[in-house]
Order: structure tokens, then C-alpha cells, then sequence
């Protein structure tokens, strides 16, 4: 645009319009990264899990200590990202805050968790001791009713995420996260692990990966418009 | 009979940054000279036009010791485009989303 004060028709006006409009559309490329990350980890956590119950043994630590470990460079990420951008979206303001309720959400739930187990485990052992031999159904796991409630949680910000930016992969891969909800609820713990880690793979890591893609070839075009 | 055209949007570089600056919420001097294709020194120039109109917001600071300047529109601003378009429409006589 060289000149400085061109004036232009009312056709070339609203032409222009949208274009920048498409343009400014067009400028917000996530790295995906973070989604990577957070698909990669949790999908291991689950598997490991898995691993753990169907072979007997035991690490010498908690594996979903990881998700806690994964807090310290997704911080990282966030600030780097934040500080590379020279545009920001009315959208970025949302997903922060919604990406943040969803983390505060997986803190209550967890803690929520532990102390109905604290209370309820307990209990659990006596009534099933002291049901042998007279009810047939005594094999109650309050852990496998645990799966459905987080992957409930997993699907409700990938949804939501995946309609605003219209990005169908995360968008389908809440769905997906909801789907296996439901299942998890009539299936035994290693079948909920699996759907866990299944959900963590269509939720997370394969839209990470489409979006890394994306941000590579827009990352490469922009690099071809600069020369 | 015609509503004429508001004279500082109807240019088109100053045309250019309001109609990016409609799409965010704020951004850098270098994305709009990158977008609009347009030179350092002429996109300031139309910068500071439409900031003195009251049409956005210009916050100037550092950033890792370089200086760097945000643009923001205002809702001044937004009114004025929003007027721009249905006067364009008008023109046109035909509706046309933006």
C-alpha cells in the first residue's frame, strides 16, 4: 500500500474490508505444542497405569505425578507464545480463562476424589467383608467410576475450544472424550484406562499434531511472503 | 439523499488497520505493516491520524529493549466503521455482511 492518501471506490472499500478481515482471521496460528504435550503425558500416564495393573507391578512413584510436572513447562510454552505474538484475539482472552477453569476443575475433582475414597474406602472394605458369601455382587470399585467423571471434564473445554476456533479435530475429539465417558461407566478399570488414553489421543495429541502442522506451513508461507 | 463517506476511513491504508483492528483485540505496529504491505514511516503517519480522531488507542513500551507500539481500537472507533459500512451499503444499495 504505497500510496498514502489513495481514496478508493465504495467496491474497492468493502473489498478491502474483508480482506484484511480475513487477513487478521487468518494471522492466529497455534503452535500446538502445549496440546502435544498434554495428550502425549496423558495418554502415557494412562497406559503406564494400565501396564502397572495388568502385569503386577509398581513404579517406585505415582505416574500422574507427571501431569503435575507438565505444569512447569506448559508455563513456558504459554509465555513464550504470548510473548512471539504481535496480535491478539478477542478469543485468546477466552480460551485462557476457559484452559485455566478446566485446570482449577481437574484440582477440585482430584481433591474432591481423595476424600470421598478417604471416606468411603473404609467402608467399602467392611461391607464387602462382611457380604461374602451372601450377595453375589460384592466386587465394587469405587476407582472405576473415577475415569468417566475426568473424562467428562476432558471433553468439555476440547469441545467448546474446537466450536470457537473451528477446529473439527479438537471438536470431534471432545465428542470423543464424552463417547468414552459414557462407556467407562460400565467397563472395568483397565478398559477405562484405555478409554482414557484413547480420548487423550483424539482430544489432544492428534489435533496437537494437525496444528503444528498448520502453524509450520504458515510459518513457512510467511517466510516466502518476507522475502 | 447520500450520507457522504467518513473521510478518514475512506483511505485506504487508515481503511486497511481498522478494518484488521475490528478482527482483534490489539496488535503490533509490525503485524499491521506486515499486513498492509505498507512502509514504516506511512503507516505511522496514518496511525497517529486515526488516533487523533479518537479512532484507537496507541500504547507505545518496551519489550525485551525494543520499543514497541500497540494499537487498539477504540469504540469510537468501532461506531465510526460500523457507520463507514452502512454508508458503503448504502451506496452500493445492497446488504453485504461484514
Amino acid at each position: 500500500m504505497e500510496a498514502e492518501e489513495k481514496k478508493l471506490s465504495e467496491k474497492e472499500s468493502l473489498d478491502l474490508i474483508a480482506t484484511m478481515i480475513n487477513k487478521a482471521k487468518d494471522s492466529f496460528h497455534d503452535t500446538g505444542i502445549g496440546v502435544i504435550m498434554w495428550g502425549t503425558i496423558v495418554t502415557i500416564c494412562s497406559l503406564v497405569r494400565l501396564s502397572e495393573i495388568h502385569f503386577g507391578f509398581r513404579l517406585p512413584f505415582d505416574i500422574y505425578l507427571l501431569t503435575l510436572a507438565a505444569i512447569i513447562p506448559q508455563v513456558f510454552f504459554t509465555i513464550k507464545e504470548k510473548k512471539e505474538r504481535k496480535v491478539k484475539s478477542y478469543d485468546d482472552v477466552y480460551m485462557d480463562y476457559l484452559w485455566l477453569g478446566f485446570g482449577i476443575c481437574i484440582f477440585l475433582l482430584i481433591l474432591i476424589i481423595n476424600n470421598i475414597y478417604a471416606d468411603l474406602g473404609p467402608l467399602i472394605g467392611d461391607y464387602k467383608e462382611l457380604s461374602k458369601g451372601r450377595i453375589d455382587k460384592t466386587d465394587f470399585q469405587f476407582s472405576e467410576f473415577v475415569s468417566p467423571l475426568f473424562l467428562l471434564l476432558y471433553g468439555f473445554p476440547t469441545f467448546v475450544t474446537g466450536a470457537a476456533c473451528k477446529f473439527k479435530p479438537m471438536l470431534w475429539g471432545g465428542i470423543c472424550c464424552w463417547v468414552c465417558s459414557v462407556i467407562a461407566i460400565y467397563s472395568p478399570v483397565k478398559v477405562d484406562l484405555l478409554l482414557t488414553a484413547a480420548s487423550a489421543t483424539t482430544a489432544w495429541l492428534i489435533p496437537g499434531i494437525l496444528m503444528e502442522k498448520e502453524y509450520r506451513i504458515y510459518k513457512k508461507e510467511q517466510a516466502l511472503v518476507n522475502v | 439523499m447520500f450520507k457522504d463517506l467518513d473521510p478518514i476511513l475512506h483511505s485506504q491504508l487508515r481503511l486497511a488497520v481498522i478494518s484488521l483492528l475490528i478482527s482483534v483485540k490489539e496488535a503490533e505496529f509490525t503485524f499491521l505493516k506486515e499486513k498492509t504491505n505498507s512502509t514504516a514511516g506511512n503507516l505511522s503517519v496514518q496511525i497517529q491520524k486515526l488516533k487523533e480522531v479518537g479512532y484507537i488507542d496507541v500504547t507505545k513500551q518496551f519489550k525485551d529493549n525494543y520499543p514497541q507500539t500497540i494499537c487498539k481500537i477504540t469504540h469510537t472507533g468501532i461506531q465510526a466503521f460500523e457507520q463507514y459500512v452502512k454508508d458503503l451499503q448504502t451506496y452500493l444499495g445492497k446488504s453485504i455482511k461484514v
